[in-house]
């Protein structure tokens, strides 16, 4: 989000809108982080309630979060990610969200 | 031997049968184990960032989302709360328990054992190593803090299962 622009008026301050479009534009990557506790079968639940993706592609997801300490579980609009790391955090699950180098 | 089971009883109740003594007493503790979900440790991990490096987006979004998860969670705490008072010997079983609850409640107690779960994880600092631990010395709250976080584990696994046999068209 840009830094808000004092107009010397009073109460009165402009939001840049610049930056903002290009952060709603830009794609988003919902990244999921590997925890010593949470289920294997659990996380793969999760993945398919809040995603919709079919058992493999949990899985296979799943499976990168444990083998490899991360997994890139979707990527798109921001409004959508914040929306997938709530849902994810709803599910104990430790997510975050990171602008695509892309 | 644990017989432990998660079953429907009917179109609307779950019941969990053949609770051994010792998860039966673990369970007891969840709602005291969920009042540590306040406690620093606990915090971090329950209300976790949503990004690594931009305090702005963080700050904000625990303004915007902390007081509807923390509802979440207290809310799934309450129902298991009230649902374990129901907790009587197993039928089938004199040296087992069992307890039967709404269906509707199910995401309320998976939602509570995993908190429980990993709150424990946090306050005993429960790592890797820990939980690949075999051997649980009872004097050592560490490993019996790992031994909790496996027995209830195992419950929530049953509770996943259950959902997948419902899988894809009807979540419980």
């Amino acid at each position: 989000m840009a830094p808000p622009i004092e107009t010397g008026q009073p109460g009165v301050i402009v939001i840049g809108e610049t930056d903002t479009k290009d952060e709603l534009s830009s794609a988003w990557n919902v990244i999921v982080h590997n925890d010593p506790i949470n289920l294997m079968s659990y996380v793969t639940m999760v993945f398919m309630r809040v995603f919709g993706y079919p058992r493999p592609r949990a899985e296979t997801l799943m499976m990168e979060v444990h083998n490899q300490g991360r997994s890139l579980v979707w990527s798109g609009g921001r409004e959508q990610a914040e929306h997938y790391v709530h849902q994810l955090h709803s599910y104990q699950l430790l997510a975050t969200m990171e602008k695509s180098a892309a | 031997m644990i017989d432990l089971n998660v079953q429907l009883l009917d179109e609307k109740r779950i019941l969990i049968s053949g609770i051994p003594a010792v998860l039966a007493a673990m369970l007891r503790e969840v709602p005291e184990i969920l009042e540590l979900r306040d406690s620093p440790d606990a915090r971090a991990r329950l209300y976790p960032n949503p990004t690594t490096g931009n305090n702005t987006i963080n700050q904000e979004w625990h303004q915007m989302t902390g007081p509807e998860l923390r509802h979440l969670f207290v809310s799934a705490g309450e129902t298991v709360t009230r649902d374990l008072t129901a907790l009587t010997a197993d039928k089938e079983n004199a040296q087992a328990w069992q307890v039967a609850f709404p269906i509707e409640h199910v995401s309320a107690w998976m939602n509570a054992l995993n908190q429980a779960r990993l709150i424990l994880g946090e306050v005993h600092k429960i790592d890797e190593v820990e939980m690949n631990r075999t051997d649980f010395d009872p004097q050592s709250a560490k490993h019996m803090a790992a031994l909790r976080i496996h027995l209830l584990g195992y419950l929530l696994h049953l509770f996943v299962e259950l959902d997948n046999t419902h899988e894809p068209e009807n979540h419980i």
